[in-house]
């Protein structure tokens, strides 16, 4: 029992840090908190279940390109609505993010209307046992696939030229511009890589869950609070941060009560700020 | 100017009181309720727009003087006249709780902080079914009591236009009491605190000591106007008082013009009436907020309040361009 609930917490976990990343990097390269990161998870997952059930594409090609469409759009948003706001106060940023998911949100709500979707994937529904834990199909699947994308994206930053740069533009904004690194292209390859995070993970947790226009606010609240007690700007502390909130849901949900499962995710939140604002792998 | 604006003070006044007289039904009960959205956007534009940050769990406080008062009223029988300032009172003690905790952090933290206060306060609402009756929320809420009068005659709160004198009477005490607040010692000090909160603690300025302060007395309005709302509607539930509440007052603030006392009335009136007005549109209300709030942010940060003030100081000032300096949008 209990290692059954410890295995929903992973894959759970696995998937909030997967949003989480996404938010994390903007935050930690351009200091921006985008609140709209998870309409943009929305739309992934809305993508990837047009893809799957009108034109019965392959659900993992349908995942490439649902990540790879929200790239473009993360890269016209930042164009759009945050590059205009470049050299103005912190704030500002964080309140046009509030517009654009609300925007956002309710376009969906006006062409797809309130009611839930979901992906009919043939083999979602096998059945894998590791002794007394059971799992379905689909859930191994998106943990692995969400493993793989993190272990690339850590590869990716650690490693290439673009990686690179943004790094170094993380440390200092100013030295980076002085040895030639474009901070506009960092800024909208940052907002292209977090939006194709986030449309792959909306599409990954698309074909466990229910799709509908109003499902992108209750990760991003949940992706918030594991980059508060990861450390902002965090990797690591997203995917640590990720797997505790995964882990406290599920068993918060089991032994105290469901009805207020939502509320532990808040509960972490207002303990971290308080008492160690920084998080757990902060650096400053 | 004095005897101008004394006229036009006077102006206003009359149209106020004539108000009632000239429309009734409906379009009164939309008046009514923008009173009340005006009452809770002033108390969000005193966060808002003195102390600087962004408060995204507003509703919340409106949601708890709503629930105060019913229970203090339906369960106890205690007046509605004592109800009202014990519901502000109740969400004060509970605001400066909470004021104590999220004032410690600032920008958007602040902002996510006061979300996940008013998301928990919300689901309490929800789940505490022997106190709220959950989701189906409470019904038969009564009017404010009559008070009687001298001749055997009673004063009933029972109609539109009663319950219009009574919301706009606490409309004008709010503004009074947030213009006394905005032009006092502690005002001053709030917005030295907003333009550099290091500095004005160098000053010798305890800035945690006003912070709270004036977050306690935006709670406060926040409440009076929840019991108001509660007797008026005479239907609670928690879905009056959700985060789409919180975000709606966020945007009224910022639409009207942060920074000023007559900012969130605007954007107060403006929101609350243009849905109604234009019908064709009420569908893509929140579509519309949405993009506006982008729009108003990236190019006219002082919202509508800074727009007129930038016309007047055009038309009037010979061409003479004076930047608007106030709110803490501007960089």
């Amino acid at each position: 029992m209990l290692l059954q609930q410890l295995t929903n917490g992973f894959i759970l976990g696995c998937n909030y840090a997967l949003i989480a990343i996404g938010l994390t990097i903007i935050f930690g390269i351009l200091n921006i908190i985008n609140l709209a990161h998870g309409e943009i998870y929305m739309l992934g997952a809305f993508v990837a279940f047009f893809l799957v059930t009108l034109w019965e594409v392959n659900f993992f090609i349908a995942l490439v390109i649902a990540a790879i469409s929200m790239g473009i759009l993360g890269i016209i948003i930042e164009r759009l609505v945050f590059r205009p706001l470049q050299g103005k106060e912190e704030i500002n940023y964080f309140i046009v993010s509030v517009g654009l998911l609300i925007f956002i949100e309710n376009g969906a709500l006006l062409l797809w209307g309130t009611e839930p979707r979901s992906m009919a994937l043939p083999y979602a529904s096998q059945i894998v046992r590791f002794g007394e834990v059971i799992v379905t199909a689909q859930r191994l699947y998106t943990v692995g696939i969400a493993i793989l994308i993190i272990l690339g994206l850590h590869f990716f930053i650690q490693y290439s030229k673009m990686g690179r740069a943004m790094r170094a533009t993380e440390q200092d904004r100013e030295g980076a511009m002085t040895v030639g690194i474009g901070i506009n292209e960092i800024s909208s390859f940052t907002f292209a890589l977090s939006s194709a995070l986030a449309g792959a993970a909306g599409a990954l947790m698309g074909s466990l869950f229910i799709i509908q226009p109003m499902m992108g606010f209750s990760p991003l609240i949940k992706a918030f609070v594991i980059v508060v007690l990861g450390g902002l700007g965090s990797i690591l502390g997203a995917i640590v941060g990720g797997l505790i909130l995964g882990m406290t849901e599920v068993l918060g949900a089991v032994y105290i009560s469901s009805a207020y499962q939502e509320v532990y995710a808040f509960i972490i939140l207002i303990l971290v700020l308080l008492f160690k604002p920084r998080g757990l792998f902060g650096k400053r | 100017m004095g005897f101008k604006r004394f006229i036009a003070y006077l102006g206003a006044l009359a149209l106020l009181v004539a108000l009632p007289f000239l429309i009734e039904g409906y379009p009164l009960h939309l008046v009514n309720i923008s009173g009340i959205w005006i009452i809770l956007a002033l108390s969000l534009g005193l966060i808002q727009g003195y102390i600087g940050e962004i408060s995204m769990g507003h509703a919340a406080f409106f949601g708890i003087g709503a629930y105060s008062s019913v229970l203090l009223t339906m369960n106890t029988g205690v007046s509605f006249w004592l109800a009202l300032p014990a519901a502000g009172l109740v969400t004060m003690i509970l605001g400066y709780a909470i004021g104590l905790v999220s004032l410690r952090l600032r920008g958007p933290y602040f902002a996510i902080c006061t979300l996940a206060f008013g998301e928990i306060i919300r689901l309490i609402f929800i789940n505490w079914r022997e106190l709220t009756q959950g989701p189906d929320g409470i019904t038969g809420i009564p009017s404010p009591s009559p008070i009687p009068l001298p001749f055997g005659e009673t004063l009933s709160f029972s109609s539109k236009e009663a319950g219009y004198f009574l919301i706009y009477a606490l409309v004008c005490l709010t503004i009074f009491v947030i213009y006394r607040i905005v032009n006092s010692r502690m005002g001053k000090a709030i917005m030295a605190i907003r333009e550099d909160q290091d500095y004005a603690e160098c000053m010798g300025i305890n800035t945690m000591k006003y912070k709270r302060m004036v977050f306690s007395i935006s709670t406060f309005f926040a409440g009076l106007a929840g019991c108001i709302f509660a007797h008026y509607m005479h239907f609670i539930s928690p879905y009056s008082f959700t985060i789409g509440q919180s975000f709606d007052l966020v945007i009224m603030v910022i639409v009207g013009g942060m920074g000023t006392i007559i900012g969130p009335i605007i954007g107060a009136v403006i929101l609350t009436l243009i849905p109604e007005l234009l019908h064709a549109i009420k569908d893509y209300r929140l579509l519309i907020y949405g993009l506006m709030l982008m729009l108003i942010i990236i190019y006219f940060p002082h919202g509508i309040a800074g727009i007129l003030k930038d016309l007047k100081d055009r038309c009037f000032r010979d061409g003479k361009k004076l930047g608007v300096n106030h709110g803490p949008a501007g960089s």
